[in-house]
Formats: C-alpha cells, structure tokens, sequence
C-alpha cells in the first residue's frame, strides 16, 4: 500500500537476477537450475508470460525485450566449432533451453521443429566424454560466442576503419574542444581496438572541407582543401584512410598540430560556416570501400553546403508548447546520409558540443539510421565549462578503447506464438526481424516490443535468442548468441507478481519518445500517465474485495513504478513547463532509445546519499580498499538539510551539495577549505587530502565510477 | 656614301627597324603598285650595349592628340629653347629644366646616333614579378624527376624579387599554399569543371579581405593579402617551394590499361590566370605551365581518356572531324585574352612523344607574349639546357625578360598604321595614325605584349595615304615613332623610344631610288608573316596561290625583260634572292601542314612569329655548310647536287641543327680511321662542324634538336627534305646519276623549275 509506505526506496541497490526455473517445462529435458541468461544483457519487462492475447490485454503492462547484446562481459565462453548447430527450419542456434529426444535428436525451442544432432556435436570438447550432448558449452551456457565459419562472411572481415571528422568552424575552435580530442588521441592511439590492419583518417571542415594526407615518406602531413562544396569530391584516391602502424608518426604530427592550426587563419579571416553535410558526403565515399566507425565532433549548426539547417527554436517558448515538427528531422539528408552509410558497413557516431541551437532532432538521423553512438556536451568550453571537458576526456578514452564490433547484424528469434513489431535503438532494420548494425559497441542497447500471435497453452515457457553476428577489430568474424526462457502462467496475479520494473519503465519510456514524435509531447506524458494506472487498476481488480479501499495497492515489484513514471514526467525529455532547450529534451529522447537499461535509470532516477558521515559500517572491502556503503535517501527535499553533505548521483554527472551548517571537519578534510565561506565555487574537483575522511569519500565515489563504463564528474 | 646594304645594317643595328622599302613613294597609288607592302620588322627590346641610362622621364609634344616624345629628327631652336613635333610640328617650349643646353651640349635624346633611347622612369618598383609553376604530375617517374629537378635548378636563377606560386595538376588540380608552418595546405578542384573566375577566387578565399584593409594603405597592405597564401617572395618560401617540389608525387589516381592519364590542363590554367587575375592585375607575372601531355578532361581537352582515339591531326581538322578542338580553342582564347588584358604571360613547356595540344593552346603564347618549348621529354638536355636559357642574362647582367609592355606606334600624317604581326594582343587606342586597312592586330595605335625579351619581333604593316598628286610632304620625309613602356625583370618600369625617317620620293621620277631601297630579306620575312597569318584562315592552296601571284607582279613590276622573252628576265642585285625565300617559304613546314602534327605547325608557326630577321631567314631558308678535305667549311646551295659523299654537312634551320656524313666520310668513320693518329687530319674535318653546331646550340632559344646522320640514316630525311630536289627520281631516270650527289625522293619540283615557270609568267604578255 503506497499510502501508507513513504520509504518505499530499498537502502541499497537492489541487483536483477536471472531469471530460475523451479519446475522443468513438461516433455523437456531441461535439467534442473539451468542458468537463464544475465539480465544485464537481455531481460523482458514480464517475468511470466501470459499464454493468451488475452490475458496479455489485462494485464495492462507493456511486454518486450530490453536487449544490451555487446555489453562488457566478465566472463564468455567464447568456442571455435567445425559446424555451429542450428535448427534446420528456423536457424535458431542450440542452446540450453532446447530439448534432446534422445542424444541424436533435439528439439528446437522457437519452432518446435526436430533435428539431428550432428555426429561432432557428442564429442564433448573438454571432458572428452562422448553422447551426452546436453552437456556441451552451447547447451549449458545462455551466452555464448562462437568464432564463425567461412559460410559466415560475405567478404573478408574489414579491418578497424576509423575516421574522425571534425568541426573547425570558428564557434568549434574557440571552444577548445580540439585540444582534447587530440590529446586523446594521442594518449589512445596504441589502445584503438583493432590489429596491424588498422586504418585511420581525419577531415576537418568549415566553410570549407579540408583532407589530410599521410602517406608514408612525407615529411608532414599535407592538408588539402576542397572548397567546392556543393559537389564535393575526393582530391585524392589514397592515404586519406592510411595504416595507423606505417603512418603512425604522420598521424601523431597532424594530431600534434591540429589544434593551432585552425587556430587562427593566418590572415585573421574569420570562417564561421560548418560544411558538416558535405564532409559527410566526402567521409561516406572514403570509408565505404571499407565499412567501419566516422566520429563526428560538431560544435555549429551546419550552415552551409548539403544538409544545410537553420534555428528552430524560439528560445521564448522553450517551456510552452513544443511544436511536435521540432522534435522530428527538418530534412532528410542525414537520414539518407545514415542509411547509405549503413548500406556500406560504416556507422556515424556524434558528439555535439553546442552552446547554441545545432538541431540534434536532423543531426542525430545520421547516427540513429546507421547504428552509431551519440554523445552531448552542451556549452563544452575549456575555460568556461570545466565539468563537460572533463567528462568528455574520459569519455573519449572510453570511447575510443572500448571494444567494437563491425560489419554486425542482430536477429532476434521468438518461441513461436510470439513475435516483434517495434525495435528500438540506433540500427537500420533489414527485415522483420534482423537489425543491421554497421557497428555495435557495449554501450549501446536496443529493446524490442513483441506482441502474441498465438495461444501458448500448452507450453510451459517461452523463449527468446538474440544473436548477434559481428567482426572483431582483430578482423575475426564472431556470433554472440544470447538465449532466454521464460515461464508461462495462465493468471494476471502471477504476471503482475513477477514484474521487472525498470525494464517496463525502460520500455515505456521509448514507446513515449516515439508518442512524442508521431503525436505530440502532451499525448506522450498522457499516455505515460495511463501506464502506471491502468496496470494497477487492472491489479486492483484482481485482490479481494477487502484490500481495495483506502489505500494503492500495488505489487511489490512495481513498488517503484509510480515514482520512476514521475520521473519520467520530470525529466527534461519529457517535462513540461519548465524551461528546456530544445536539443536538451530531443538529445534526451534520444538517450532513452538507445541507452541500456543500466544508464537510463541512473539517468531518470538519480541516486542520493549523504557523504558527511560516511563510516565504516557496512562497508564492503573491494581490491583492498574500504568502501563505505551509505544508505539511497529518497530523492526529496526532506532528504536534504543544511546540516550535511550530499551526493547525487545522476549516472554521467555526480553533484555535491554542501549544507550551509556542514561539519566543520567534513569542509576541512575533505573539500580542503578552512570553512564554508571559503568554497570556491563552482569546483570540479575534490582535492586529495591525506586523512581518514577524504580517503573514505574518494573511495567511494570512485567505487561508485568503477561500478559503470563511463565516467561521472563531479561539481561542488 | 654607304651602300643600301651597309645603311640598312646601320639602321638595324641601331634601332631594330628592318624595313621593305626604304624610299618610299610619296603616293597612295605608287605605294599599292610595289606588290610587297610598306612594312618593318620591329625589335622593341633589341640589345644594345651602347645606350646610355637615362634616369628621366621623356619629353612629350604637347599638343594632346599627339603626345610624341622629342627625339634627334626634331628641330630644336637652342636660342629660344624650342623644339618643333616632327609629327605634328607643333612648336614645344623645353621645360626649365633644359635651360643649358646649347647645339654642344645637347641632352641624349637630340644626339643623332640615339634615334632609339631607353628611359628608365624613376617611379617606385612594383612587386614581382611572380612566377605561377603549373605542373603536369601525369607523367612517368623519370619525367617528373627531371621537371622536379629542372624546377629547383630555376629557382636559384629568378631574380631577386621574384614571387613564386605552385599549382599541381592531373585529374584533380591543387593549389599549394607557401609558406605555412608544418603541415603543407593546398587547395584541390576537381579537373573537369569550368569554373567562373569568380567561383575560383571565393573557394582561394581571395575574396576575403583582411579586416584591417582600409582604401589608402592598399600598398603597406599587400603583405596580407589572401593570395598571398598562394604567392610568396622566393627569399621568404625558397625552402619550402623545394620540399614541395621535392615531395611531389606522381598522380595518384590509377590510370587503366588502354587509357590516357586523366589530365587537367584547361582547369588548372583556368586557375592560374584566376588567381594572378584577382591578385596581382597589371603585376609583371608568367604562369610556366608544364604539360606531359594532352588535356583529357574538362574545359580545353583535347582528346578523351581513350587510347583508342587518337589525336586529331590536320585531316580531322580540315575535315571538321574532331569534337573537342573548336571548344578547346575557345577555352584557351578566353584564358588568353584575360591573362594579355592583366599584363600575364603565359608560356607552355610541353614534353611528349605525341601532341599535346599545342595546336589549340598557341594562343596562350601568342596572345600574351609567353614561350613554347616542344620536346619529347623533360629529361633531355633539349629542354633541361631551353628552360635553363628561360633565365639567362645579358652582356649587362641584366634578366632577357620583360613584362607588360605596351606598344604605341605614331607616324606623320603621309603615314598610317594597319596592324602589328607579332605576340601581342590589341588595346583598342584610336588615333588619327590608324589605319582603316587592318592587317593583322590592326585598328589600334596600341598594342600589348604582357611578355617581351630582347629577340621578340614585331611585323609592323604600314600604309602611305598621301595622295598621288600630292607634292612631297614637308621635311621631305617619313617618320614614324615607336614608344615601347615596359616593366624591367628588376621591376623598374622603362620607356624605350625609336623614332625612324626614311626620304620620300617622287612617284614618278624617284622609280628606281625606290627600288635600290628594297631590303628583299626584311620583305621576305614580312611576306612570310603575312602568308602564314593568311593561312590561320584561309585554305592552304589559297595561300600559295596568293603568294605565287604577289611574286610574279613583283618580277613584273621591278624585274628587267622584254616581253614574252623569259630568257631576257633580269632582276636587281638586291631582288634577285627574293624569288628562293619563296620558293623555299613554299615548301617550308609553316605553309606545307601536311606530314606534320598540328601541334607541330602551331610551333613552328609560334617560333616564326617572334623570332628576329637572321633567324626567320634561316627558318625559311635553312643554312648548308659543306666540310671537306679541299678548304675550310663553305656556305653550299641547298640542293641535293651538295650532298656529296667525301663531304660532311652541317645543317641548321632553326629547329634542328643537323651533321651529315656523306657515304664515304661514313664509311671511313665505320672504319675508325679518325682514331688512328696517322690520320689526325681526318679527326678534324669530323669534329670541325660539331663544334660549329655547338656554338649554334649555345647561342639559340629555344636549343635546336641535335643530330649526327650519315647517308642511309633514317635521321638523313630532315636533311632530304630541306633541300632543293635538283636531283629528284625524276631527273635520274633521264640523265642518271652524274655527279655522285644524292637523289631525293621527292615530288617537289625543283628551284630551277620554278624559276624557269616563274619567268615564263612575269614576261608573259598576257598577265
Ligand atoms: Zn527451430
Ligand atoms: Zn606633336
């Protein structure tokens, strides 16, 4: 009863299982605890299935797949087979959830069709021992990867392609942001993912698109300048993309002097246009013989050549009414820019830096269509924006380190009866089922919304298989096959007792962008609104009589839910009246489609803690180091006094509030001021001070950075 | 007194002025009646070693419409310090400055031997002038090696203040910034697009300008201009300019089996001219443009990409059977045109085995007064030692080339102008000197030659309009006036003034004093001029025939004989060459297209239409030296009755410059008896004409082709087909071989043939 509970928050992070089976589906031979696949990876907003369309309908909650298929993993059984077994009718690959016959027939679990088990396949690889196919790597292991045959390529994997295009418009230079990703190039350039084959190339543009040559045996790199922009061309056929290995000094030279030299002009001339359309244009052409990764860094509105766009934002209605054409693309060249690309193994990441309106609704289309990543900095300056600099910076070693996958496509099967009608993501969709991923990297993530063709009365479980068919940045082509089941039930109280909430708001939140895009951001908030009623009034319907009155009953798992919705609400994607920029909101929305589930829920519901009295007291010990582990206070204003210090936790950005009347030691030992007064402000750094305090609060805010890929800054 | 020939020599000498006539007729009608026009050969920039530097500006009349400089022809009354116009007559006060002279103390310009005065104006120096290198990188790596190297040799030789510009080009065209620290930054545009000046200037970024330009300080400001990412003084950019030149690289783009680099020229001269046309207008400037071959795409190709089409020759031509060379020709022009309006140059170093375009490209040479070197290959010692000669100075030290030079002609009023021959394009001045006759440039008193050197020759045609019963003008005679202002390679501006006379004659008595006056070389040449400007347009027929018709009413007008007696047909000593130059003009490669390239005839054609007398004579009539045991080397006719075989011939004609063995001479040599020193004699007469035709190949721009044949070498056909076929199959299969001299395989009639036809019409009654 939420009118009663206030302290509805658990103290600690509570950590999602995997799914378990108490009961084997009847006529199968699933032995007993087989293990589910992580739910960091793959996870349905239902626990327990419905067997009927029907009682899906009353249940009221939207039912789909949370999907982070490239996600970091500690540890992947990764198997080199002759022949990777599949169902000879539907291609789904084995997997623990299918069930042998007898050892040389199985069964498959999507499409119920039986087949062979291959006379290879009763040999188990390790133990040695022979006819106990169930025992093998594939059939006991829910992830799994497999190092893919000849039958899999349809050319020699590509090499690790990377370009870099970036703004130098007057706006981009002035904001220094150039120096940082040189720097991090520089400082990464031995980590880039990929192998002696590794390609790199760099174009800068602004009213004109400028192309540095590396070929080996020249002195310094050659810039070359295409001004033709409206119809511009590659000025030369080779060492634009060249061998990070063989050129590797010419890079480190360009990247060495490419912050001055756009620095200023020579003559002062002033360029303040961003041709970004037309380097889009020219990088489409160098890299599609390849396939591979184009990162973006753009700071201006693109203002001149292709793809032209202009200011729609009124700046005085940012918290009125948004026009819904405002949050869809102004014109389609992006999108057809990404779907070409796509078309051609490359993928378009984006980093937006902007202080002023670049309309990240159009540019985003040429990451969204092609399956790149995008990132945003808003206001990013040097001198003046210190917290976005430093979270780019680690970001960028993130960024360019993390592991990649080219050439991918992702199909995602279903037990028969059910099916997939929406995705969500970055991706171009080939077909009803498959997804073309020019590239996948771990932190992106997809979700799927399925629907139930089909009773699925007589069985007891369902099953779904992502796999995802990639190449390695060492030019290995590879499947990850990810397998879930999960049980049917025949009642609503069942599913509404097994419900996984952060995914159902996870999903929810991307049905309400798409609201927001095709309706309107008022027929979205509605629509999020009614989400979190109709379901408990559908679960209200279902308690005795005698728990209905005078109190919101809800079940524990959605405990929760009502608070994330607000959330939601609240969130600049989706708030209303309160004063947004309008790349805040659709860079938001676009977030919530292609985030994993891990990162979005930082993001809609921060964590709080109050630091000023962090101790020992529960404290977990992690490679030797004592992490105090304070209590998540609710994120509300009775939470919060002027007596202490406080931590939010919003995912990408950490925030230390520091009460008027903090203890006096806490101001001294940790933020190294001899009292209040003496905060600077605004700080972005906590200072390294050598006592038990400072230690126990460094501790655990870097405990709290480990626990996710990227990094979090923080401001004082 | 002097003879005719001693007083043309003079005057040559002195001012540059070869003229046909040296008497003239005092009337309009007598003047039509002497068949070859009133005409001169003009050398603006002859050298001379002997003129004094005269740091002032000249005296000009001042009667507005006349404007001519004072000069040693006009009288001068030292009592009153007044000088009287001798175009006009216009009485002119000396300026205050002339108030000391005296009939002993006269200032250069009154000093009769200096009708021809060189002024060096003291105004500021200008900038430059820029050298704009535009290089073919569409050539085989030898090639570009030896263009690479020839280059960097080059810059050691401009002068002090030049600047330079690089342009790169294949199927893309680059434009190299200089200068820049670290990393080099160039500019690409794609080949085969025609870009309007204007676009090219904005994506330079020429059209931006420095926020601190303010009317006023244009000159302190010239350091900041945008192109000057694009042209720097060489002290500032040396280095730099020689590692680019040093890490250029051949086109990169992949050229498939069975095709032709795809080859930028059109564009990349398009840029050239863009970029010195918006930053250094009326700035002395030379674009050098390289080429290793044809245009294949874009504005101004030539030929497509296809091994498979071949290069349109002189049948294609005639025939209107090729594409691509009317819109070629059209592009070239209006480059030209633009490039001769700014003061630029243009000159084309084109090495190939096969055409290049020359034929659609010559106009960039001949309107703007740039060169055009042909060869087969940068790496020859042809072009390496030609370019080299680009920068080479005279006896005063001093660079062979000018720049943005204006020609301006004034003439007393007996006299008109209808046109100039010569490099140079139009400046479209009327003046009451202007003929409404236009031959060649014609309908201008003005003309301009963005580039000049001390050989380049001007035709410059003249019209007499006294009328016929007219006295004799006074003064008793013609005069006319050339003004040449120019920019010196040092970027001193100079005025060179050659102000010539020559006495009137009566038309009906001074007949004969007339003809002693004829200077048959200078007339030569002037004809050639005018036939091979006639035969731009007109069919090639068309211009024998008139050249034919034009020799035979000179024979008729000033030979001696009794009609219908061919046999009686006398000609004056000083015509009696006249009817050989013809007859060798005939059969030359600048009116006989066929059996050459049209790239070869538009070279041979661009050499003759600047070269200086000496040398267009021996273009027309190439010179015989005969080596043999029985006396020292001797001028021999010819003609095929000198090829004999104990003899060895040296032949120069202009282009190539030729040693021929004769059979017996080859065979001693076979045998190696120059070798042996009992036969040191031998040794001699071999080596005797190689080192004349090494003095003729260090004298001479551009460096003649060398070569050493002997009877029986392929290379002997250059020398067979020079020569008169006095002894062609024909006559042999009568008379048989006499004499021992040579047979040549020709259909050509031959000089005797001619002459005996050529007398036959001139007494004919019936023409
Ligand atoms: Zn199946
Ligand atoms: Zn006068």
């Amino acid at each position: 009863n939420l009118m009663q509970e206030t302290r509805i928050l658990p103290p600690q992070k509570t950590v999602e299982l995997p799914l378990r089976f108490e009961t084997n589906a009847e006529g199968m031979l699933i032995p007993p605890n087989r293990k589910n696949c992580n739910p960091e990876v793959l996870r349905c907003t239902l626990k327990r299935i419905p067997d009927t369309k029907d009682l899906l309908g009353k249940v009221k909650l939207p039912f789909g797949l949370v999907v982070h298929p490239f996600r970091d993993l500690t540890s992947l059984p990764v198997i080199s087979a002759g022949t990777i077994v599949r169902c000879k009718r539907c291609r789904t690959y084995i997997n623990p959830f299918v069930s042998f016959l007898d050892e040389r027939r199985w069964r498959c679990n999507m499409c119920f069709g039986v087949n062979e088990t291959p006379e290879e396949f009763l040999h188990h690889p390790v133990t040695k021992t022979y006819g106990q196919p169930h025992t093998r790597p594939e059939c006991t292991n829910a992830t799994i990867e497999f190092i893919a045959p000849q039958e899999y390529m349809l050319r020699p994997p590509q090499p690790a392609v990377y370009l870099f295009l970036m703004d130098v418009s007057h706006s981009a230079v002035e904001s220094g942001y150039l120096q940082i990703v040189c720097d991090a190039l520089l400082d990464n350039l031995e980590r880039l993912p990929g192998d002696k084959r590794t390609r790199i190339g760099f174009l800068t543009y602004n009213g004109t698109v400028h192309f540095y040559r590396l070929s080996e045996g020249l002195a310094q790199p050659q810039m070359i300048v295409v001004s033709d922009i409206d119809d511009v061309f590659l000025p030369t056929p080779e060492n634009l993309l060249v061998n990070l290995h063989e050129s590797k000094d010419l890079v480190q030279d360009l990247l060495h002097q490419l912050p001055t030299i756009h620095n200023v002009d020579a003559e002062g001339e002033i360029d303040t246009y961003s041709a970004l359309g037309a380097a889009l244009e020219v990088a489409k052409k160098l890299m599609s013989p390849f396939g591979g990764r184009v990162t973006v860094f753009q700071q201006a509105i693109p203002s001149i050549g292709p793809g032209t766009l202009k200011s729609r934002e009124d700046p005085n209605s940012r918290a009125g009414q948004i026009p819904t054409a405002n949050l869809n693309p102004a014109t389609d060249f992006y999108k057809k820019m990404a779907l070409d690309c796509s078309a051609h193994q490359v993928a378009i990441d984006m980093f937006f830096f902007n202080s002023q309106y670049i309309d990240i609704a159009t540019l985003s289309c040429s990451s969204r269509f092609s399956a790149g990543d995008l990132h945003y900095y808003p206001s990013l300056h040097v001198q003046h924006n210190p917290m976005e600099v430093e979270r780019l910076k680690n970001d960028l070693e993130r960024y360019l380190t993390r592991k990649i996958g080219f050439e991918a496509v992702m199909r995602i099967r279903c037990t028969k009866g059910l099916s997939i009608h929406t995705f969500h993501g970055n991706f171009f969709v080939r077909s009803t089922d498959l997804l073309s991923l020019a590239n996948v990297s771990p932190d992106s993530g997809y979700a799927v919304n399925l629907t139930l063709d089909e009773p699925l009365t007589d069985q007891s479980a369902a099953c779904v298989q992502a796999a995802l068919l990639y190449t390695t940045s060492k030019g290995e082509r590879r499947i990850r096959v990810h397998t879930m089941c999960i049980p049917i039930v025949k009642t609503t109280a069942e599913i509404h007792n097994n419900v996984d909430c952060e995914a159902v708001v996870a999903l929810l939140a991307k049905m309400g962008v798409d609201r927001s895009v095709t309706a309107s951001l008022q027929d979205a908030r509605d629509a999020l609104l009614n989400a979190v009623i109709d379901p408990l009034k559908a679960y209200k319907a279902g308690l005795p009589q005698s728990m209905t009155v005078g109190g919101l009953y809800v079940p524990k798992c959605l405990r929760l839910f009502p608070l994330y919705i607000q959330s939601l609400l609240k969130h600049p994607a989706f708030r209303a009246g309160v004063s947004t920029r309008l790349d805040d909101r659709v860079f938001s929305m676009i977030n919530f489609k292609m985030q994993p589930v891990g990162y979005f829920m930082q993001d809609v519901h921060p964590d709080l803690y109050r630091v000023d009295d962090l101790n020992d007291e529960g404290a977990v010990t992690v490679g030797g180091r004592e992490v105090p582990q304070p209590d998540l206070l609710p994120l509300s204003a009775e939470s919060i006094s002027q007596y202490g210090c406080f931590l939010l936790d919003c995912g990408w950005r950490m925030f230390l509030l520091v009460g008027r009347q903090s203890p006096q030691a806490f101001i001294k030992n940790v933020l190294g001021a001899p009292q209040f007064s003496n905060i600077e402000e605004p700080m972005y750094s906590i200072p390294e001070l050598e006592n038990p305090t400072s230690e126990l609060f460094h501790s655990f805010i870097e405990w709290l950075r480990e626990n996710r890929p990227h990094h979090a800054p923080i401001r004082v | 007194m002097t003879t005719y020939q001693e007083y043309i020599l003079q005057n040559e000498e002195r001012d540059g002025v070869r003229l046909s006539w040296n008497v003239w007729p005092s009337s309009r009608l007598e003047a039509t009646r002497m068949v070859v026009p009133l005409s001169c050969l003009f050398t603006p920039l002859k050298e001379r070693v002997d003129m004094p530097p005269i740091q002032y500006e000249p005296i000009l009349c001042t009667r507005h419409t006349c404007r001519a400089v004072l000069n040693p022809l006009c009288q001068v009354d030292y009592r009153s310090k007044i000088w009287t116009c001798n175009f006009c007559y216009q009485r002119n006060p000396f300026p205050a400055s002339y108030a000391a002279i005296t009939e002993t103390h006269q200032p250069a310009e009154l000093i009769p031997q200096f009708t021809t005065l060189e002024y060096q104006l003291p105004a500021q120096p200008t900038i430059g002038p820029v050298f704009l290198f535009v290089l073919d990188t569409c050539m085989d790596e030898e090639d570009l090696q030896a263009m690479k190297e020839s280059l960097q040799m080059s810059l050691s030789l401009l002068p002090n203040n030049a600047m330079v510009g690089l342009i790169t080009y294949g199927k893309m065209v680059q434009v190299h910034e200089l200068g820049t620290e670290g990393i080099s930054k160039s500019y690409v545009f794609r080949g085969t697009k025609d870009l309007a000046a204007k676009q090219i200037q904005e994506m330079l970024g020429l059209n931006k300008v420095p926020g601190s330009n303010q009317p006023g300080q244009q000159q302190n400001n010239t350091a900041n201009l945008p192109a000057n990412r694009f042209l720097q003084p060489l002290h500032k950019c040396d280095m730099f300019v020689t590692d680019l030149l040093g890490e250029l690289q051949r086109d990169p783009w992949p050229v498939s089996q069975g095709k032709r680099p795809l080859r930028s020229v059109g564009t990349a001269l398009s840029i050239a001219v863009g970029l010195l046309e918006c930053a250094f207008p009326n700035v002395p400037a030379r674009v050098m443009l390289f080429m290793g071959g044809p245009c294949t795409q874009g504005p101004g190709m030539i030929i497509d990409d296809s091994l498979e089409n071949t290069i349109r020759s002189w049948y294609d031509i005639e025939k209107d059977n090729n594409k691509y060379t009317k819109k070629a020709v059209k592009h070239y022009e209006a480059l030209s045109t633009r490039a001769a309006n700014n003061g630029h140059t243009i000159d084309i170093y084109a090495c190939a085995l096969d055409q290049t375009g020359l034929h659609e490209m010559k106009c960039c040479t001949n309107l703007t007064g740039g060169l055009m070197v042909m060869g087969d290959s940068f790496n020859t010692s042809l072009f390496k030692q030609t370019f080299q000669k680009v920068f080479s100075k005279d006896s005063k030290g001093e660079f062979n080339m000018a720049f943005n030079a204006t020609m301006e002609i004034k003439a007393s009023r007996e006299i008109k102008v209808n046109g100039v021959i010569g490099p140079c394009v139009s400046l479209n001045v009327r003046s009451p000197s202007v003929s409404e006759t236009e031959i060649g440039i014609g309908g201008t008193s003005q003309w301009k030659a963005s580039g000049i050197d001390p050989s380049t020759t001007f035709a410059v045609f003249l019209e007499i309009v006294n009328q016929h019963n007219a006295p004799i003008p006074q003064g008793g005679r013609g005069t006319v006036q050339f003004i040449t202002q120019y920019t010196h390679s040092s970027g001193q501006r100079r005025v060179r003034v050659t102000t010539i006379a020559r006495n009137w004659a009566d038309p009906n008595t001074g007949q004969s004093h007339i003809a002693a006056g004829f200077d048959q070389e200078a007339s030569a040449v002037l004809m050639s001029r005018l036939a091979i400007h006639r035969s731009q347009n007109d069919e090639g027929q068309d211009v024998l025939r008139w050249l034919d018709r034009m020799l035979i009413r000179l024979c008729q007008k000033f030979g001696d004989f009794q009609k219908d007696a061919p046999e009686t047909f006398r000609f004056a000593e000083n015509f009696s060459l006249y009817p050989q130059f013809m007859f060798h003009l005939r059969r030359s490669s600048f009116l006989q297209v066929f059996g050459h390239s049209p790239d070869e005839t538009a070279y041979y054609r661009y050499q003759f239409d600047r070269q200086d007398l000496t040398n267009s004579l021996i273009m027309i009539q190439p010179v015989l030296y005969s080596y043999s045991f029985n006396g020292p080397p001797e001028p021999v006719l010819l003609d095929s009755t000198s090829i004999q075989p104990d003899k060895i011939l040296l032949l120069d004609t202009f282009f190539q410059v030729l040693i021929f063995h004769g059979e017996t001479i080859d065979q001693w040599k076979k045998a190696g008896y120059h070798e042996k020193p009992e036969y040191e004699n031998f040794r001699q007469l071999m080596q005797a004409p190689v080192f004349d035709a090494q003095d003729i190949l260090a004298t001479r721009f551009p460096i003649p082709r060398y070569i050493e044949t002997q009877q029986g070498g392929s290379q002997a056909r250059f020398l067979f087909h020079k020569v008169n076929p006095s002894q062609t199959y024909n006559n042999t299969m009568f008379g048989g071989q006499q004499d021992g001299s040579a047979a040549v395989l020709t259909d050509d009639v031959s000089l005797q043939v001619f002459m005996d036809h050529l007398k036959k019409l001139a007494v004919s009654s019936a023409s």
